[in-house]
């Protein structure tokens, strides 16, 4: 689950101009022409360095990602929810180890990545800092931060990447489980009671500011990634995902008759796009940065995931294997 | 056919793959590796179906239906062993839980394929398929970190002793064994337990380990009988937290 | 910590807050490439990887990484080193056309298995396989049993003995795998009671 919202920021494109021209202009067409970068191809430092940069934040999105949900694992109402969540929770896992692999083929471990999460290097989407209070904030993830992450990773999976994008035809054919399971739930609680009804409106006015923040900020203040774009690392604008998100599931919350905290929130029908009040982007850094009230609890957690780890992957390690990086 | 005898064992067997299922969940997203999450997360989920199904044959003799049987019963209710309920601890002690759990289930269901109940035979059939992965898995594993470094093979060592006493309770006689085993729905519990600790001895004399002398165990008992460890109660509310903020609505 | 999941407040308190502790520069294990064989008599296919420590445990931990969902009739694992592997092309050039036409190793013959990649940014499928004294060898002889119009843009060999198979009697490991239908979207059906629902509220 991963938006895509803070991957690109200030860009440096000086690199470019050292890289030997025809190469440089052979890679660019391989792109042109729609084939794909596979591991062994030359590329740009600029363009490995980003990958790896855009790739290990959606990793690490994933396994932080399990963590909210996570929170309401033991308590899922009923079999059939308990076993859903319990397979949902679990391809999250699943599409964190496919993306560090797929990281991994440019040249960076497993370990380092993980290492750079747990120091607070690298990041991840910033949703992931607020806190699941009840089981409708575990709904409301599973519907829609999945649902709003499939917008991104759709238009992902038409990148340059070979690697990457067979991970992510992987993980959006996973994904269409949890976009059902997550609106399941919600169908659920919308026609169930009083009080079943009151908890998922109550979650979409704790989630509905994070879900904004999601893709992050507005194409006006965001870095240029022109380059990124021309060479298929971006896909799409972080206003255009946004906006496709609006459109495809804002009328899907009204129709069950819940109300969306944003009195702005309107399809504007001169322009097709959606109206609404600009989300706090100094918020959104500061959550990103590390102030929001989950990241250090998320941190902490995978730190000792790891620590508890770590006398296993010890005892496995073996003088006859050795650390390879994968194929493909 | 006797009912109280088959009742009394589904339900033994259901609720012990309920509550380690349900343990073994609390992994996901912890685990030591990410592959090895992923593969302890989807023989909970095994475990937790398997409980279903056989709640799901409960209902059909006239017991309540699953999710009431599951999450509305009080711990006493319960006859699970309590080796099953027993917290996580580190990953050793998951591991050899899952192990020696595992062994004894691949076997139950063997000898339950052949029951002359035959809704049981079917459904231990699919499980026994299901159950290959998981002594594949724990196998693979303990043969592993049996042998490994100093650390590994002093924790599963460690947990070994611990758990061995809890493990014989999994063999705690039913009230009607002589029932069970005359009308051959199930052949025994210590038929069971003298197959269980010969496999468990073929695994572990290929590691560095040491099986404590059987004669000195003293089993923990109880469980099935639904005398349980402080442990179980905690879990079962937290379980049905929000199941119970309205039993019947639907979620 | 003071956590909204009861996992995490259960968590032990190991390390210090913050700090990664100390360790050997790489635990990273090795590297196992992952093949599936979706259905019977179906070609296996490229999956990905694992790690792991060795080619058993890679067995055991692919299978539920690669195959808890949709069909699978067979898996095998073998280190990501045992594979060999051809250039890679562009359009324009068949990567056989970059192998030799014979190579005599002059060894004694064993069986490779020969993948290729249709297509950049596919998966790697399986050829089929080749007797040959050396990896090389085994290239030349793929070439010539394997080479058609169709362009290839890269080929693998691998000796077939490097490779941990699903045995016989493990292929019931896949046996309940239709049943799992909560892992899909299609056991997730709210529209009626959705429409229900629409229907009372217009009413």
């Amino acid at each position: 689950m991963y938006g895509g919202g803070n991957t690109f920021e200030g860009i440096k494109t000086d690199s470019i101009a050292q890289e030997d021209p025809v190469k440089l202009a052979e890679f660019e067409a391989r792109i042109e022409r729609g084939e794909k970068i596979e591991p062994t191809d030359w590329m740009p430092a600029l363009y490995r360095k980003q990958l790896i940069r855009m790739i290990e934040q959606h990793a690490h999105s994933e396994i932080i990602g399990a963590l909210p949900e996570g929170t309401w694992i033991t308590r899922a109402p009923g079999f059939k929810r308990k076993i859903s969540l319990m397979a949902k929770v679990q391809d999250e896992v699943g599409h964190g180890q496919l993306l560090y692999s797929a990281a991994e083929t440019l040249g960076k471990t497993r370990e380092q990545m993980i290492d750079d999460l747990i120091s607070g290097k690298s990041k991840y989407s910033n949703i992931f800092n607020y806190p699941a209070f009840t089981w409708a904030d575990s709904c409301f993830i599973s519907w829609l931060v999945d649902a709003g992450a499939i917008v991104n990773q759709l238009a992902n999976a038409k990148g340059s990447y070979g690697p990457y994008c067979r991970a992510l035809d992987r993980i959006c054919a996973e994904e269409s489980f949890h976009l059902k399971y997550g609106h399941h739930c919600v169908i659920y609680l919308a026609t169930g009671t009083q009080k079943q009804r009151e908890m998922f409106q109550e979650a979409i006015n704790r989630w509905w500011k994070p879900m904004m923040h999601f893709f992050g900020p507005s194409d006006k203040i965001s870095a240029h990634t022109e380059v990124l774009m021309r060479w298929k690392v971006k896909m799409s604008s972080n206003d255009d995902m946004r906006n496709q998100f609006l459109d495809m599931y804002v009328p899907k919350i009204w129709e069950l008759g819940f109300t969306i905290p944003d009195e702005n929130l309107k399809k504007n029908p001169d322009t097709g796009r959606w109206d609404y009040t600009e989300p706090d982007w100094e918020e959104f850094k500061r959550v990103i940065n590390g102030d929001g009230p989950c990241n250090k609890e998320r941190l902490e957690v995978r730190r000792i995931a790891e620590e508890r780890g770590k006398w296993v992957r010890q005892a496995l390690k073996k003088a006859q294997t050795k650390y390879t990086v994968p194929l493909a | 056919m006797n009912e109280p005898a088959l009742k009394e064992l589904l339900y033994k067997i259901a609720d012990d793959q309920l509550i380690l299922g349900h343990r073994n969940s609390e992994w996901t997203g912890f685990g030591p590796l990410l592959e090895e999450d992923i593969a302890f997360s989807s023989m909970a989920q095994d475990k937790v179906g398997q409980s279903h199904a056989l709640y799901q044959m409960l209902e059909t003799l006239g017991e309540k239906d699953p999710d009431t049987v599951a999450f509305m019963r009080n711990a006493d209710q319960f006859h699970n062993c309590i080796m099953v309920e027993l917290p996580n601890g580190e990953y050793d002690f998951s591991l050899i839980r899952h192990f020696l759990y595992d062994t004894a289930e691949a076997i139950r269901f063997e000898m339950l394929s052949e029951s002359s109940y035959q809704p049981l035979a079917d459904i231990s059939k699919k499980i026994r398929a299901e159950l290959r992965y998981h002594t594949l898995h724990a196998n693979t594993w303990v043969k592993q970190l049996g042998s490994a470094t100093e650390e590994s093979i002093s924790r599963l060592q460690r947990s070994l002793e611990q758990v061995m006493p809890y493990a014989l309770g999994m063999f705690e006689e039913s009230p009607y064994e002589k029932e069970l085993i005359g009308d051959k729905i199930f052949g025994g519990e210590q038929a069971l337990k003298e197959r269980w600790m010969k496999k468990v001895e073929a695994i572990i004399a290929q590691t560095q380990l040491q099986l404590p002398d059987w004669k000195t165990i003293q089993p923990v008992m109880g469980g099935r009988a639904g005398k349980h460890s402080e442990y179980l109660q905690p879990l079962l509310d937290e379980m049905s937290e929000v199941f119970k903020i309205d039993p019947t609505a639907e979620w | 910590m003071n956590s909204l999941d009861p996992r995490v407040n259960r968590l032990p308190l190991v390390g210090t807050p913050g700090e990664i502790s100390p360790k050997a520069p790489l635990d990273q294990l090795g590297t196992f490439e992952v093949f599936v064989q979706p259905k019977e008599g179906k070609p296996f296919q490229h999956e990905g990887i694992v790690h792991a420590p060795d080619v058993e445990m890679a067995f055991v931990l692919a299978k539920e990484t690669f195959t808890r969902r949709f069909m699978c009739f067979s898996l095998y694992v073998c280190d990501t080193r045992n594979v060999y592997v051809s250039p890679l092309t562009d359009g324009a050039t068949n990567a056989y056309d970059l192998i030799r036409d014979s190579v005599n190793s002059g060894s004694e013959k064993t069986s490779f298995e020969i993948y290729h990649l249709p297509r950049r940014g596919k998966q790697h499928v399986h050829a089929g396989t080749v007797q040959a004294g050396s990896p090389e060898e085994a290239m030349a002889e793929a070439k010539q049993k394997f080479k058609s119009d169709k362009t290839i843009y890269n080929v693998w060999a691998i000796r077939t003995s490097d490779i941990r198979f699903t045995s016989a009697e493990e292929k019931d490991l896949w046996l309940t795998l239709p049943e799992k239908k909560f892992r899909d979207a299609s056991d997730y059906k709210g529209g009626d009671k959705l429409k229900e629902f629409l229907e009372r509220n217009n009413a």
